[in-house]
């Protein structure tokens, strides 16, 4: 039971900053109709940021400085890439994001050479035990911070002007201009807050149980990318859920790797992309993703 | 719509010359024997020579990691490379120089590079990680290439011309089990975890868990993971649940890290044994710090600085921004072996490929002053060294120090 509870904590803390970034997915895709690539590399500059500046500028002031580096990367790939582009197929759009991942993410590799780069949390490597089971206080903050940003989000998407033009523009862009809502704005904000999640995201990504940046870091990304297409790449709520739901299948497949043998070994790595295809199958836009509906 | 023509033209042209240079510049040049080059010393009069020789100098390729996971690793067995070569000749006579090249760990960009700087080489000093040697094991068979793999997988035995720098994988971590059950830190009947990187690699060292198990009656929990793999919490979860006395890992740096960590969050206060690739010493400066000077051993082919403090003086003075990790005893060992191929192939008078594969094939009891364990010679399958060092991480330079001389365990014979 010990077992189960604690993989279900891991799960769940590791599915909250999948949430994040597939949020950071959504929230562009809602904007831009731009399914981003990006987001790899970008994790990978907040991370990279955050670890060089932290000693000059301290942690509280790295954390601040990297997460607008982060912000402002992914507000000049919507600015001088994507928004010129308008009107091109989704698909080249799409395919202009891996180019520009490539070229940030080989940039980075580069920079970060052979060091390990340690990004000095004020928490440690310490952990917290609830009943019989631990979870590093990295982790038990980043569901925290998760949550709260989250909850913040959907306030905001709601409530805010932002929100209201950006679910207007997302429903139906022409009707949107029409109405005075100036989309290039509206899907440069979506671009910055989606560099903001992805830089908390990359925050507490390199902190214990997995410390260090490396280019690792830049795989994660690739895993929240089902977590967005299984709920529905155009649900804000769908990408929390998925976020999640990857989460928590990848902990339990990689815990219970002894009793998936018959599936072979390593499967935990592959428990993404199939929980993604089972819901597709059953659901094909997604689990809250809407149905395109075409009338004739 | 005129200059737009021109200028694909213009392209088209600049293209066409691009790659005739290059075809050009690839071209091997005529085999030339009887000496290497106009004024060589006396030794270089006598010595045959073909292809990686001009003058008297040598050229060895390197085919390193300095993007990829093993990038710190990497970064510092070139660097001592290197270091080796600037103070030392081949017969007294050829100065060596090292063409570089970074692999990123991937096999494919390895391949594409060996066919790049084949023509120019007389031998590789270094190809580091397994599954890129094996890569290019057929072609290094058939260019009678002589390699020096940064890896240790007892496939890479197999290889004619591939050098392992130590004792397999395997007899490795079966050294490991070896100093464990003398220190008293395992017991027959015991429960270990073994968390292992998919691929040569990690099933070597997981050929090593299972082979000592079955002579003490251990229970081996194995866990596979790939290399992008960064956090260990299910699978220490599951090794807790499990009860295991110890873990064991064939994994990267990153991954003992989180290992580490997670079983010290969990309450899991057991030893945890690994093979040399699992640690650097930047990971003491990261929050698992304690958790791995208080449970961590590294069984290894190379020393510790405590025991060469003038190899770390000389890497300091060299390499004054790096903070030297082991894989410096490893390049400076190497270099070491591969000198010592040279010497013998240019005394034998013969400086080709052949000559230089003959040379290494008849190397026997090489010493390379405790850089490396003692090596017995490079037979096909088998283990070159059945020795390891015990190294435990310490606030040192290197980040470890040794805790058990080089030595052969009780399991090593049975496995070499």
């Amino acid at each position: 039971m010990t077992q189960f509870l604690s993989l279900l904590l891991n799960g769940l803390s590791l599915g909250a900053i999948y949430a994040l970034i597939a949020l950071g997915f959504v929230i562009i895709f809602k904007a831009s109709e731009v399914v981003s690539f990006t987001h790899g590399s970008l994790l990978l500059l907040g991370a990279y940021s955050i670890a060089r500046l932290s000693e000059p500028l301290g942690f509280l002031g790295a954390v601040l400085v990297g997460l607008v580096i982060t912000a402002l990367a992914a507000f000049l790939v919507e600015r001088f890439i994507i928004n010129r582009l308008r009107g091109a197929p989704v698909i080249s759009l799409a395919i202009v994001t891996i180019g520009v991942d490539i070229i940030l993410l080989t940039e980075l590799i580069r920079r970060i050479g052979p060091d390990i780069l340690n990004v000095p949390h004020p928490w440690g490597g310490e952990s917290v035990r609830i009943g019989g089971i631990g979870i590093t206080q990295n982790r038990l903050i980043a569901m925290i911070v998760a949550g709260l940003l989250i909850a913040a989000f959907f306030v905001a998407f709601k409530y805010s002007s932002w929100g209201v033009a950006m679910r207007a523009s997302a429903e139906d862009g022409e009707t949107a201009a029409l109405m005075g809502i100036r989309q290039g704005r509206v899907s440069a904000l979506a671009w910055v807050v989606a560099g903001v999640l992805a830089g908390v995201a990359a925050l507490f990504l390199v902190g214990s149980p997995t410390p260090g940046v490396s280019s690792a870091v830049y795989a994660t990304a690739l895993r929240a990318f089902p977590a967005a297409i299984l709920g529905g790449l155009d649900s804000t709520g769908g990408a929390l859920v998925g976020g999640l739901l990857i989460g928590l299948a990848e902990s339990f497949a990689a815990g219970y790797q002894e009793n998936l043998l018959f599936l072979g070994r390593g499967f935990g790595e592959v428990v993404p992309y199939v929980v993604m295809i089972a819901v597709l199958l059953v659901r094909p836009s997604g689990l809250f993703g809407t149905k395109e509906l075409t009338r004739v | 719509m005129r200059t737009g023509k021109a200028l694909r033209a213009g392209t088209a042209v600049t293209a066409a010359v691009v790659v005739a240079t290059t075809a050009g510049c690839s071209t091997r040049a005529p085999e030339s024997s009887g000496g290497g080059g106009g004024e060589g010393g006396a030794a270089a009069g006598e010595v045959l020579t073909d292809v990686g020789i001009e003058g008297e100098t040598i050229r060895l390729g390197v085919l390193t990691d300095l993007t990829g996971v093993f990038a710190a690793l990497g970064q510092d067995i070139t660097n001592a490379n290197q270091l080796f070569w600037q103070d030392n000749q081949v017969c007294d006579t050829y100065t060596v120089e090292l063409d570089v090249q970074d692999t990123g760990y991937v096999p494919q960009t390895g391949v594409q590079l060996y066919s790049g700087m084949e023509p120019n080489i007389l031998a590789m000093q270094q190809t580091i990680g397994s599954p890129i040697n094996t890569a290019l094991a057929p072609e290094y068979e058939a260019d009678q290439i002589v390699n020096f793999p940064s890896a240790w997988a007892r496939t890479l035995t197999e290889i004619p011309g591939t050098g392992v720098v130590g004792a397999t994988y395997d007899v490795e971590l079966a050294n490991g089990y070896a100093y464990m059950f003398e220190q008293g830190l395992l017991a027959e009947g015991d429960t270990v975890g073994h968390i292992y990187f998919e691929g040569e690699y990690g099933e070597n060292g997981l050929a090593g868990s299972e082979a000592v198990a079955e002579e003490r009656g251990l229970t081996i929990i194995p866990a596979q993971i790939k290399a992008t793999d960064q956090d260990m919490t299910a699978q220490i979860t599951q090794f807790a649940a499990a009860g295991v006395d110890a873990i064991a890992l064939t994994v990267a740096p990153t991954q003992t890290a989180s290992a580490a960590g997670v079983a010290a969050a969990q309450g899991l206060n057991v030893p945890i044994i690994g093979s040399n690739p699992v640690f650097a010493p930047g990971l003491l400066q990261g929050p698992a710090a304690q958790a791995l000077k208080d449970n961590l051993y590294v069984a290894s082919p190379v020393s510790a600085f405590d025991a060469q403090p003038e190899l770390l003086e000389q890497y300091q003075a060299a390499y004054p921004n790096v903070q030297p990790s082991l894989g410096v005893l490893v390049g400076y060992g190497m270099s070491a072996i591969m000198k010592q191929v040279l010497d013998a192939a240019c005394e034998n008078g013969d400086l080709t490929r052949e000559g230089v594969l003959n040379a290494f094939n008849e190397l026997q009891d090489v010493d390379t002053g405790g850089l490396v364990v003692p090596i017995n010679g490079f037979e096909t399958g088998v283990s070159p060294s059945t020795q390891s060092f015990i190294l435990r991480p310490a606030d040192v330079p290197g980040g470890a120090t040794v805790v058990q001389e080089a030595f052969e365990g009780e399991f090593a014979q049975g496995l070499a």
